[in-house]
């Protein structure tokens, strides 16, 4: 099957990703790697059959989010010498998959109980604007308020912390 | 087969764990934070395939919205503490340690 084999190209593309994010020393090769999970994403939410998220994916994600992260990693201009030592981060990434692996069999072993579905593509505009839109704005409003009142609260923080001139030091 | 997402999310998820857990660079630990709301937004969509309803579209674009105003915030942070110590160390952050 053709969709079986791009959801094993981008499930192995964003494997890849995030193991780089968290292996690579330097932010700006993790960030990198993590655009290609990010991207890889998309691709998998578009084989769910989810057009809008896709696009919001590759615009807001991948776009936005990302660059203005990759804008600050160059804003600040990190040396290797800025970089914290780290000699046992190995040790540290073995001890936390030792942590982290029961929780993740426990989640194995709930997905393991969920009947069998397929996501074969659909059309009828599942995941459409049209219809993503007219479901935000009637059954989700409320939430919908809440977070655009979270953004403008966010925005304000934002200018508030890093926007004052003179007043550090 | 909808496990197969379901699985890719459960992987995503602990590596963003592993990453805050493990590594001590305050850039990396946000973005396995991005990382981990990343792999929410896979089960999500996914479910949301499962019962052919819509629902977990709009959360995933609550949960991008969510992320779009902590990158703005943590960024900001991030550049305070810069200014403040020019470094990037978790651990060199720790006045409310006592």
């Amino acid at each position: 099957m053709f969709a079986d084999g791009l959801f094993l190209g981008f499930a192995v593309l964003a494997v890849l990703g995030a193991a780089g994010l968290i292996l690579f020393r330097h932010p700006m090769n993790g960030a990198m790697s993590f655009v290609v999970t990010l991207i890889a994403l998309a691709g998998l939410y578009a084989l769910l059959s989810a057009k809008l998220i896709f696009a919001l994916q590759l615009i807001v994600y991948a776009g936005a989010i990302m660059s203005l992260i990759v804008f600050i990693i160059m804003f600040l201009n990190i040396q290797p010498s800025d970089l914290p030592k780290e000699e046992t981060k190995l040790l540290y990434i073995l001890g936390s998959i030792i942590v982290v692996f029961p929780i993740g069999m426990f989640l194995v072993k709930i997905v393991r109980s969920l009947p069998k579905s397929s996501t074969e593509i659909i059309g009828n505009n599942f995941g459409g604007v049209k219809q993503v839109g007219l479901l935000l704005f009637k059954d989700w409003l409320v939430p919908f308020e809440i977070v655009s009142i979270l953004l403008l609260v966010s925005l304000i923080g934002a200018v508030i912390l890093a926007g004052k001139r003179g007043a550090v030091k | 087969m909808i496990h197969n997402y379901l699985f890719l999310s459960i992987i995503l998820f602990c590596l963003g764990i592993v990453g805050v857990i493990s590594r001590r660079n305050v850039f990396t630990v946000f973005m396995s934070i991005e990382l981990m709301l990343n792999a929410a937004n896979l089960a999500f969509v996914a479910f949301s395939r499962v019962h052919q309803s819509m629902d977990g579209h709009v959360l995933a674009m609550m949960v991008m919205a969510v992320a779009a105003a902590e990158a703005a915030l943590a960024l900001a942070v991030v550049i305070l503490l810069h200014k403040h110590k020019s470094k990037l160390d978790t651990n060199v952050f720790s006045l409310l340690k006592g």
